[in-house]
């Protein structure tokens, strides 16, 4: 158990120095930044309880934010992420998910159909920028601006958090 | 009890990301500004509406008494006027630098250390930060803050309000500021104790700053403290030799207390002045 409390520690460090100091500055087509920091959410493992989960996104977004300048944008977005995370693991994986942690994410990922993969990464990084881009705007005047910013952002998102998940799938082996 | 404490023990994990992401939200409001100023514009257009809505049944409370403060304005305009028209200028638009618009109170805050009050005209009716209101018989504050439909105005009883006055008499230029404490007096600081201050003299806007025009009744001196009398600011030292040596502790400023003729807890018709020379004033200034 210590030794997955370690891994955890180590890829918040990581995804943290990755997204603040590089993946913030790509600005692609003018204003769209990756948020390959979403794999650590993606990615935490199901043996820890609950709990811990949150408070741990809630760090981590504490984290994100004091290197993106915008306290609690990230922590509030991180935060759902995670909450939603066990529904959606439920629905999308259906009988295969067991609630008790037996199986690694990795089991997931790797055993399940291209669409199974696919709603389970793209729901969640779909709700993350929909309140990320929501709580930033503020106001429901910028409905249209914040739906257009949330699949663009998402796509992107999803290309690189897909790719990083492959590499780190591979490396265990 | 028991059901809710097995309910939420039940939901933990519910309860949990509820109370983290209440203190999430809470960082946002408090840390970016401009998610601050949003919640406040709202709660403000709220609190704001119901108090024009309650301020239309208080007037008929109020009635005579606006009435007779009218007619006294009135009869007072009437003397201006007549002294206005006897030297008839030829450009007389050269001389209007101040523009009058007439607004009205619907809320009024006295308690606190910084008094706001909210007059039902806003940046629609072309107000500005930066504006001075004004009444019948004296000033009433600064616009600070606008919407669409109405101002915020620092009132003069507010503690970082400071307002250039002088003394009618003597023409010696002061600020004026709050203590915090007695909602009908101010206290007029930066005068010189060389300065011949009587309790009853007039104190008037000082015109320098353009919020104000010149000559704007404020209130009268009600008192002059001159600490430099008592003998409490004088400190004798004994030094080694059997010598004394006297330090005196002064002070270059007098302490004037100013009750104002305003009486600022029946507010109700305020005038707001805009200056029209204010942005050329400013370029200049800087």
């Amino acid at each position: 158990m210590a030794s997955v409390y370690f891994l955890v520690l180590k890829r918040f460090i990581i995804f943290i120095l990755l997204q603040g100091l590089i993946f913030n500055n790509f600005d692609f087509f003018g204003s769209f930044d990756p948020y390959i920091a979403l794999v650590f959410i993606l990615t935490f493992p199901i043996k820890i309880n609950k709990i811990t989960f949150l408070i741990a996104s809630f760090c981590f977004g504490i984290c994100l934010d004091l290197f993106s300048n915008s306290l609690g944008l990230n922590t509030a977005a991180c935060l759902t992420a995670a909450f939603s995370r066990s529904y959606i693991l439920s629905f999308v994986f259906g009988s295969f998910f067991d609630p008790l942690g037996l199986k690694l994410i990795k089991n997931y990922i790797s055993n399940s159909s291209f669409s199974q993969k696919f709603l389970y990464l793209a729901s969640i990084i779909l709700i993350h920028h929909f309140v990320l881009f929501s709580l930033e705007a503020f106001s429901f005047e910028f409905f249209s601006l914040i739906i257009y910013k949330t699949f663009l952002t998402s796509l992107l998102t999803l290309t690189f958090c897909t790719t990083t998940i492959y590499i780190m799938i591979k490396n265990e082996k | 009890m028991q059901q809710i404490i097995d309910f939420i023990i039940r939901k933990k994990d519910v309860v949990v990301y509820l109370i983290l992401l209440l203190f999430s939200l809470l960082l946002i409001i408090n840390s970016n500004y401009f998610h601050k100023s949003k919640i406040l514009l709202f709660s403000n257009s709220i609190t704001n509406y119901t108090f024009d809505k309650f301020s239309f049944y208080n007037e008929y409370f109020e009635l005579k008494k606006i009435n007779s403060s009218l007619i006294d304005e009135n009869l007072f305009l009437k003397s201006r006027l007549e002294k206005v028209s006897n030297n008839n200028n030829i450009d007389s638009l050269k001389n209007v630098i101040f523009k009058y618009k007439n607004a009205k109170v619907i809320s009024n805050n006295l308690s606190s250390f910084k008094n706001h009050l909210i007059i039902n005209k806003g940046a629609d009716d072309g107000l500005k930060n930066e504006m001075g209101i004004i009444n019948s018989t004296g000033i009433v504050g600064i616009i600070n803050r606008t919407s669409k439909n109405y101002s915020s105005v620092m009132s003069i009883l507010n503690i970082e309000t400071k307002i250039n006055a002088k003394v009618k008499r003597t023409s010696h230029f002061g600020t004026l500021e709050w203590d915090g404490l007695s909602n009908s007096y101010l206290l007029l600081n930066d005068i010189s104790e060389t300065a011949d201050i009587k309790v009853g003299d007039s104190i008037i806007t000082g015109g320098m700053s353009l919020i104000f025009p010149e000559g704007i009744n404020i209130g009268v001196v009600s008192e002059v403290i001159n600490k430099n009398k008592h003998n409490d600011s004088l400190l004798r030292l004994n030094t080694n030799n059997g010598k004394y040596l006297d330090i005196e502790f002064r002070e270059n400023y007098l302490n004037i207390e100013v009750k104002l003729h305003t009486n600022m807890n029946n507010l109700n018709n305020v005038y707001v002045i805009e200056s029209l020379n204010r942005e050329e004033f400013k370029n200049i200034s800087k």
